[in-house]
């Protein structure tokens, strides 16, 4: 399947590269992973379903990964960071709960 | 982006009355994936595509598998980095404790050395040798010499299984210790090794009881040169005395005196004056 093909591409390439992240940036990469984790799995659960679009989940992934990075910035600036990225990590993980769950049902009908 | 979804009629957004973790839970997948496939099954011909993952979400699931390793070697890096960072600051304390037992043993060897040429200064004449004599005395009576003699060993401890700081031995403690062993006449006194001076300070500093400024662990052992077969009597005679004897019958603290027919006390570490000066001048 070409999308698991991409992901093992992907997960060999970073681990064979070892990209440095930049300093600036580091603070938002587990946030960013998150949020991508979130993208995927209501992708997985939309393909299970159906209704999967190439489209809606490229533009869902880049906001997603954006707009978390862009709160944790905001947060940072004013102050806030450590509760605004708790805040994002529980509504991101209550969302994928909910996903894991939906796909959970399509995979075993339980 | 995606088109805005088409709200229901109701005038007011659904997290308003289903409750925000109801909300997040019940959209939890994209809704535009909705939207869309509804817009597909509508029959709008520009919208007739593949429901199967194409190459953009391909590439996407690269970029999020390139994200995750490296978010993971990151985090494993930085750890490592952590790490090597604390292991260079125990070197460092090591080195530093190193340098300065070096550096204190120097002391007490120069400290010998000094009073070695002292003494043979002082032996070369008889006006040298009464000095020294009345220097070997004040030393005695000051704490700047070892001293050897009979005496007794007093050893204390907190109550076993102590739990409130009642049952431990406290600064408070060990000063009233001290002072019933003056009041019953010993004529020097070290606890744990520690010479008590007319300058020591016996002090709680956290939860350790310092002397000399030096922290002591317990049990403590105080040893001090007297009269052995008097000591014991006039002791229980003293007020902090009598006070010890209740501590240990009240709280259980442990309390332990025996005579000892040699003891030997080592000289205090530090003696220095730094205001007091001799008001007779020099001799």
């Amino acid at each position: 399947m070409i999308a698991g093909l991409g992901l093992l591409v992907g997960i060999f390439l970073g681990l064979l590269l070892q990209p440095d992240v930049p300093l600036w940036l580091e603070p938002y990469l587990p946030i960013a992973v998150v949020a991508a984790l979130d993208a995927v799995f209501g992708a997985l659960r939309a393909f299970l379903d159906g209704i999967f679009d190439d489209r809606v989940f490229v533009v869902s992934f880049l906001s997603n990964v954006l707009i978390a990075a862009l709160i944790v910035y905001l947060g940072d600036k004013l102050g806030v960071g450590g509760q605004l990225s708790t805040g994002v990590v529980v509504v991101l993980g209550i969302r994928i709960f909910a996903n894991v769950a939906a796909i959970r049902r399509h995979l075993l009908h339980a | 982006m995606p088109d805005e979804p088409e709200r229901s009629t109701t005038d007011s957004p659904p997290q308003m009355w289903i409750g925000l973790l109801d909300h997040i839970t019940a959209h939890s997948m994209d809704e535009d994936y909705a939207n869309v496939s509804r817009r597909r099954s509508s029959g709008s011909p520009r919208d007739q595509r593949d429901v199967r993952p194409g190459v953009a979400a391909m590439v996407m699931l690269g970029l999020f598998g390139l994200l995750v390793a490296t978010a993971a070697v990151q985090t494993s890096r930085n750890a490592v980095a952590a790490e090597s960072g604390r292991e260079g600051l125990i070197t460092q304390i090591k080195a530093r404790s190193a340098k300065v037992d070096a550096t204190r043993d120097r002391i007490v060897e120069t400290r010998r050395e000094v009073e070695r040429l002292q003494t043979q200064f002082l032996d070369d004449t008889e006006e040298g040798r009464a000095i020294s004599r009345r220097l070997d005395r004040l030393g005695t009576d000051t704490g700047s010499l070892a001293v050897t003699g009979p005496g007794v060993k007093v050893v204390v401890d907190d109550a076993p299984d102590a739990t409130s700081s009642q049952q431990e031995v406290l600064d408070q403690d060990l000063q009233k210790l001290v002072n019933a062993l003056w009041e019953s006449g010993v004529e020097a006194i070290s606890i744990n090794g520690q010479r008590l001076t007319n300058l020591s300070a016996i002090r709680q500093a956290g939860s350790a009881i310092t002397v000399n400024y030096r922290s002591l662990a317990r049990p403590y052992v105080v040893s001090a040169i007297g009269d052995p077969n008097s000591i014991p009597a006039r002791f229980v005679e003293t007020e902090h005395g009598a006070e010890w004897l209740d501590l240990e019958a009240t709280f259980g603290l442990q309390f332990d005196l025996t005579s000892e027919e040699s003891l030997t006390l080592p000289a205090a570490t530090r003696l220095d004056l730094r205001y007091a000066t001799s008001s007779e001048g020099s001799q």
